[in-house]
């Protein structure tokens, strides 16, 4: 005599439909975070160090803006009434008119502090990674101005396309739980 | 839930898992087609790579010794430890500050004797007595012209960082690039004022130091020259803290300062005469006592290396990008370049 089966009701299937997609789910996104966070996960990064300041980040991302974007260690700043950076070669004036500028998309934002000083931020929504103001600061300033691949916007190709063209080797693997290579403050040895 | 139910969805989270994590391992796998590229580049015409590193250093009679007022005599290779500054002796000597040492070079650039700090030299000076006056970042040893060291003079302040001395008959003057401040020291060490801190009453802008070059020099008119680099411009001072001439502009033209902080270096030739020494676009001119340009003394070729490097390729505290120079009393100029740690002798064309 065969038993049959007790018929699954409608609440009973949604029910256990719902428990399969949570836990496929939930182990998704362990997974997920166990590649990203795990000692052994990599993830693109640029080596100030190495970088030349070429331009090919802004040119050569997969992504329509690139995923490389300016960033300022303030630490390393002089604050600089005439930012090498900021203003471009023999500035008609010391002022944010758009000749002045380096940036070909304004992306730096200069504010007063106090006399003669003068902060300068990075609006990342309009940094190309061109590093046209990188190279100015670090040909000419103190070199707080580098080139960083920003992970919220990486789409984490398996050869990064940047790499692929890097003159000097700058785009390398680092461990993706310190996924920035940051310049620090001088030493006070 | 029963136990069959249980397992089950645990495989399935599994699954799950780990397809997600060989997804994510996949794309971080090391790519090794950007290194092959690298090493066997076609030439990409706008990559400056292969032409900065096929760039000579400068010698005797190159291309780039030709450029200046001045001809490299000789040049010495630099050592392993970081140098920072040169200064000629009353004797026509030449001493080194390079790493903790304070070297007394040989005609050839050997090292005749050397005295041990423990602390990098970042400044020195000699009396004419012959007594030495080594700048640590915060204290100032005085050593004898034997090398036996006698006193230690802490600098006040809450951050300093000396970079400049220069010693006369009136006393010691200290440029503290921490504090943006000249102090001024009797020989026996007693503190006697601070110069150019701004101040408003006596028509003092201040010092601007965005990078620690800070340089102080005592001139024969009895004035003190000191460099304000964040204003592009030299700046003249009584020892008693009056500031009574200023001279200089931001341009990238010979006669101007580039970048955002020059000069970085002074020194001082017989006669009056002022020589500046430049980072970014490293170079050294010669400017008359009141300000006037004369000469281009070694153009940007003359160092190839710290052109390269640019001024904010610095090292850990940032004080190694430029060039220091000395003269002695026949005019000849001892120039640091801080990126290579090399000495060029230079003397004045015929």
């Amino acid at each position: 005599m065969s038993t049959q089966p007790e018929p699954v009701n409608r609440r009973d299937f949604l029910g256990r439909a719902a428990r399969v997609a949570a836990m496929t789910g939930a182990g998704a996104l362990i997974g997920k975070l166990a590649g990203t966070l795990a000692p052994g996960g990599a993830v693109w990064q640029i080596d100030p160090a190495k970088c030349t300041r070429c331009g090919k980040c802004a040119t050569d991302c997969v992504l329509e803006q690139s995923a490389v974007k300016c960033i300022h260690a303030y630490a390393i700043c002089g604050y600089c009434e005439l930012c090498t950076g900021y203003f471009g070669p023999e500035p008609n004036a010391l002022t944010t008119a758009a000749e002045n500028q380096l940036c070909p998309t304004a992306a730096i934002q200069r504010t007063f502090v106090e006399d003669p000083y003068y902060q300068y931020r990075i609006d990342e929504a309009l940094c190309i990674g061109c590093a046209k103001c990188v190279s100015g600061c670090n040909q000419y300033g103190n070199g707080s101005l580098f080139l960083q691949i920003r992970h919220d916007r990486c789409v984490h190709c398996n050869v990064c396309a940047i790499a692929r063209v890097c003159p000097s080797d700058a785009i390398v693997r680092v461990p993706a739980e310190r996924p920035y290579l940051l310049k620090t403050a001088p030493t006070t040895s | 839930m029963d136990r069959r139910a249980f397992f089950r969805y645990g495989l399935l989270a599994g699954l799950a898992a780990l397809s997600a994590r060989a997804v994510t391992r996949r794309g971080a796998q090391t790519c090794t087609t950007a290194r092959g590229i690298c090493s066997a580049c076609p030439g990409l015409p706008e990559c400056e790579l292969p032409q900065a590193l096929s760039a000579r250093q400068a010698g005797p009679g190159s291309p780039a010794d030709a450029g200046g007022s001045y001809t490299l005599v000789r040049r010495i290779p630099g050592g392993r430890e970081p140098a920072r500054a040169v200064e000629f002796g009353p004797d026509g000597r030449l001493w080194l500050a390079a790493g903790s040492t304070l070297a007394l070079l040989t005609e050839t650039g050997g090292r005749d004797r050397e005295i041990l700090f423990d602390a990098p030299v970042r400044c020195v000076a000699v009396g004419g007595d012959g007594t030495l006056y080594a700048g640590l970042r915060d204290r100032i040893v005085v050593c004898g012209a034997d090398g036996g060291k006698r006193a230690s003079w802490e600098i006040p302040g809450s951050r300093p960082w000396l970079t400049g001395l220069a010693v006369g008959e009136n006393g010691l003057f200290a440029a503290d690039a921490g504090n943006r401040v000249i102090l001024r020291y009797d020989r026996s060490g007693r503190l006697l004022g601070r110069i150019g801190e701004k101040n408003p009453e006596r028509d003092i802008p201040g010092f601007v130091i965005p990078s620690p070059y800070f340089t102080v020099r005592l001139h024969a008119d009895g004035l003190l020259r000191v460099n304000n680099p964040g204003r592009h411009r030299v700046e003249a001072y009584t020892p008693e803290g009056d500031l009574v001439a200023a001279w200089g502009a931001a341009s990238a033209a010979l006669a101007g300062f580039c970048g955002c902080c020059n000069p970085v270096g002074l020194a001082l030739l017989p006669g009056g005469r002022i020589v500046t020494c430049e980072k970014g676009l490293p170079r050294v001119k010669i400017y008359s006592g009141d300000g006037v340009f004369e000469s281009l003394a070694a153009p940007s070729a003359a160092f190839p290396e710290a052109a390269r490097a640019g001024a904010g390729a610095a090292d850990s505290d940032a004080s190694l990008a430029g060039l220091a120079a000395a003269a002695d009393a026949q005019g000849r100029l001892a120039v640091l370049d801080h990126v290579t740690g090399s000495i060029h002798l230079l003397q004045p064309k015929a």
